[in-house]
């Protein structure tokens, strides 16, 4: 069973391909060389071989020579000749060492001859070697060559001796020329032959390096698609900086959208955010920070946030470059951004919370949100259109101090959009065609906006309204912390409104709309501790009971109002009228003193004879009057002014009449108001001042008189 | 069906083909009778050939038996001997000319040609001229009727 492989990327898989390459060159090389060896060796020895062939040539030549030389007496010696012939014949077969001819050649070393062919011929020439020799030898002791047995199939027709001799002479030399030519024939053959191994064997070790060089491409080539396929599949991002970008992970060319190509070369910084190009020329340039963070535009225009890890890699001969190991921590930036937001969305609301509990009042609160408003954003106009108390109309209660308003037109809270989706509205231009159409025709032009509601337990109070360039509106951020500041500012304004409608309902009188018995006594104990004089009046309508019975209550309320209001229309405006209870009323003047008051008074009993009643008969009032300096304390002054009412209602009523300093009290204690003047109870030795005093001398006008 | 007729076209073309082609084989047969193949062969120092033959295109298929190398030369046969050079020892070739009818270049032993030749009745002489050849037997003496 096979096992499977362990995946070793980094294995050196072309080792053994190498080696085999090489193994096989060598192979190669070394038979080339040992045939080149060889035949250079086989060539030389030929030559040796060719030279002794062709000498047999000569030799027969020279020995038919001798034979004549000999026959005719000379001297010669043709034994010897056809000695060399024999021998040189003999070794040329079957080697040795071939005989030196003398004035010819020197001794030589042959081998045996090993061609069939060549040892044929050679055969053929050792034989008509012998039958020359033999010829020869019968032509020397005159014997008849014909009767020499020839062994080499030669049938010589001719009877001549000596033409005998000649002819199978010359069929000695010419074997021996053939052999010798054959011999360098095949010595051509073997150097063709061994030109054509040598190139055999070079096309062959060509053919087995070529297929080995291809495995190891071929192997090359799956390491590498390995090394790609886990670079490709990873999630990091491999960039390599080197006089530009000079590589690129496909995870980079995925995470932007971009092919490789663009981000190759010079292409790469384009894509970097222009504050970041510093940072990546100084890591091309120095290989360092080890850690940097910076941005890519992506094939959409938004900003990827790599952070990468830097490597410096320009003496690794592999890469030559700055290698940056980078991750895409777009979407951690983001969530950072929005916790920091939210943080600062947190904090901004407490401060707000905080600051607007502090505001007691609307002008306060409003004073508040104009500074939330630069918080916020100090160069977007911003504007809170509150409505008025009849929420029909909308008034500007806030405004930028450091952009100013954007002067919304609206008129009403519900022509506001805003306001009546109940939600917040952000407007990209003013010019859409969805915009809201109060936002065009501004002063100055197209804009972008928001507009959050103000409202306050479900009730529309106004809206929060802020603009922008166009394309630009506020932020998602801002339109959060525009939204904190509606919600929080409604909920103060609307706290504050009902505190304040609250108050004005427990210090008025509900009919008549003038202060209350217990906010005149806060007023006058106010006006006591601080020194200031005044003249206090308790007015009483004549003959109320029987308006009332005779008209019913509301000829009677009716009464009341009337009073109230020519009492208000007489009177200046530190002055104070309040209901003290039923048909009574307290008149305060300060700075006068009982006598000076005499004439406001007379004044509002003059109106009052000629007020208009609505159709029912003209009432009088009585008036019982005293001033500060009569008595020591409130209750005695009140004492006072009521003993000087009935005095006038005694007088005949629709008369004034005055209570100095030391008058006695006639009638019952007056009960001031525990709460408002804050005493648990009036001790009646306090509520029973002397009503007459010494000052009545002084008096222009006497204590009891009637004024009518 | 229409997988049938290509099939049968192919066929038809097949036999076509095959028709010219023999047609144009017996053309050529007709038109240029079969020549005739004489083995003839050479050794030291002997020709051997049939010492008669028939008038006509002839391919006398050489064979060298050896062991020496030899050509072979065909010339017309006269009442008188082949004239000999001044050596004594070869056949003057030159003189022949005119009466020559074939030659093969010397071969090595083993070797097989072919020599075509077309022989009108007469006496033919085949030999080879290598030195000493000649003299040493190497003739053969051809009757063509």
């Amino acid at each position: 069973m096979r096992s499977r492989r362990a995946f070793r990327p980094f294995a050196m898989r072309s080792r053994r391909t190498v080696v085999a390459i090489v193994a096989t060159m060598a192979l190669v090389s070394a038979l080339s060389a040992y045939l080149s060896i060889r035949a250079a060796s086989n060539s030389q020895h030929r030559a040796t071989v060719i030279e002794v062939a062709g000498r047999q040539r000569t030799l027969a030549e020279r020995y038919v020579q001798e034979v004549l030389l000999a026959l005719s007496g000379a001297q010669a010696d043709p034994a010897h000749t056809a000695a060399l012939l024999a021998s040189s014949a003999h070794v040329l077969l079957d080697g040795g060492l071939a005989p030196a001819v003398n004035g010819d050649d020197d001794e030589a070393q042959l081998s045996r001859a090993t061609d069939p062919v060549v040892r044929g011929e050679l055969q053929q020439e050792q034989r008509l070697v012998h039958d020359l020799t033999a010829t020869g030898s019968a032509v020397l002791e005159g014997r008849d060559p014909a009767g020499v047995a020839l062994t080499a199939h030669e049938r010589i027709p001719a009877v001549d001796p000596v033409q005998r001799l000649r002819v199978v002479a010359a069929l000695t030399s010419n074997v021996s020329l053939n052999a010798a030519r054959s011999i360098a024939t095949r010595d051509d053959r073997n150097i063709t032959h061994l030109i054509e191994i040598l190139v055999a064997l070079g096309i062959g070790g060509l053919v087995a390096s070529l297929g080995l060089a291809w495995a190891l491409i071929a192997a090359t080539r799956r390491q590498t698609e390995h090394f790609r396929s886990l670079v490709s599949h990873s999630t990091d991002l491999v960039v390599v900086l080197a006089q530009g970008c000079r590589y690129v992970s496909s995870s980079v060319a995925s995470a932007l959208g971009r092919p490789e190509a663009e981000l190759l070369g010079q292409g790469f910084l384009r894509f970097v955010h222009e504050d970041d190009h510093a940072l990546v020329e100084a890591v091309q340039r120095d290989g360092r920070p080890a850690q940097i963070i910076l941005r890519l535009r992506n094939e959409r225009g938004d900003w990827r946030h790599l952070e990468a890890h830097v490597s410096d890699l320009r003496h690794d001969r592999h890469v030559r470059g700055v290698v940056l190991n980078a991750r895409d921590i777009t979407e951690r930036v983001r969530l950072e951004r929005e916790l920091t937001a939210q943080a600062q969305r947190d904090t901004f609301g407490t401060q707000l919370i905080e600051a607007l509990e502090m505001a007691d009042e609307e002008a306060a609160t409003f004073d508040v949100v104009e500074r939330a408003m630069v918080e916020i954003s100090p160069r977007s106009p911003m504007e809170l259109l509150l409505s008025d108390s009849s929420r029909a109309h909308l008034e500007r209660a806030a405004t930028s101090p450091t952009s100013g308003a954007p002067a919304c037109p609206v008129q009403s809270p519900f022509s506001c959009v805003a306001v009546r989706r109940g939600s917040p509205v952000v407007f990209d231009s003013s010019d859409s065609l969805n915009a809201c159409p109060k936002l065009r025709g501004r002063p100055d032009g197209s804009c972008s906006a928001v507009c959050v509601p103000v409202s306050f337990m479900g009730r529309a109070l106004g809206v929060l309204h802020a603009t922008g360039p166009v394309g630009q509106p506020p932020g998602s951020d801002q339109v959060s912390q525009l939204t904190t500041l509606a919600t929080q500012a409604g909920a103060r304004i609307g706290t504050v409104r009902a505190f304040q409608r609250t108050q004005l309902q427990a210090s008025t009188d509900g009919l008549t709309g003038l202060v209350n018995r217990r906010t005149l006594e806060t007023q006058l104990r106010g006006l006591m501790k601080h020194r200031r004089p005044f003249a206090l009046a308790i007015a009483d309508l004549d003959r109320f009971k029987q308006l009332n019975d005779t008209y019913g209550h509301e000829a009677g309320d009716r009464a009341l109002r009337v009073f109230a209001k020519t009492a208000q229309d007489v009177l200046r405006e530190d002055d104070v009228i309040a209901r003290w209870g039923g048909e009574e009323f307290v008149i305060v003047v300060p700075d006068l003193n009982r006598h000076q008051a005499v004439s406001v008074l007379e004044r509002i009993r003059e109106r009052l004879a000629a007020a208009h009643t609505g159709g029912h008969p003209a009432f009088t009032s009585s008036f019982g009057m005293t001033d500060s300096t009569c008595a020591e304390s409130l209750e005695q002054i009140l004492h006072l002014a009521d003993a000087a009412l009935y005095d006038a209602k005694d007088a005949g009523r629709d008369c004034i009449m005055i209570s100095d300093a030391g008058r006695e009290v006639a009638s019952g204690p007056v009960v001031l108001d525990e709460e408002a003047s804050g005493a648990p109870s009036i001790h009646p030795a306090d509520t029973f001042p002397p009503l007459h005093g010494g000052a009545e001398e002084e008096d222009p006008l006497p204590s009891g008189h009637e004024i009518r | 069906m229409s997988d049938v007729w290509p099939v049968r076209a192919r066929l038809a073309l097949g036999l076509f083909v095959v028709l010219l082609a023999t047609g144009c084989g017996q053309a050529a047969s007709h038109s240029k009778p079969e020549s005739s193949v004489v083995a003839v062969s050479e050794r030291d120092f002997a020709v051997t050939a049939p010492r008669s033959l028939v008038a006509g295109d002839v391919v006398f298929r050489v064979e060298n038996r050896g062991p020496d190398s030899h050509e072979l030369l065909v010339v017309r046969a006269s009442a008188a001997r082949l004239p000999m050079r001044s050596d004594g020892l070869t056949v003057d070739e030159e003189r022949l000319q005119h009466r020559e009818v074939g030659v093969l270049e010397p071969a090595e032993v083993h070797a097989v040609r072919d020599l075509r030749l077309h022989l009108t009745p007469g006496r033919y002489v085949l030999f080879c001229n290598m030195s000493g050849h000649f003299i040493g037997g190497m003739h053969r003496l051809l009757v063509v009727r």
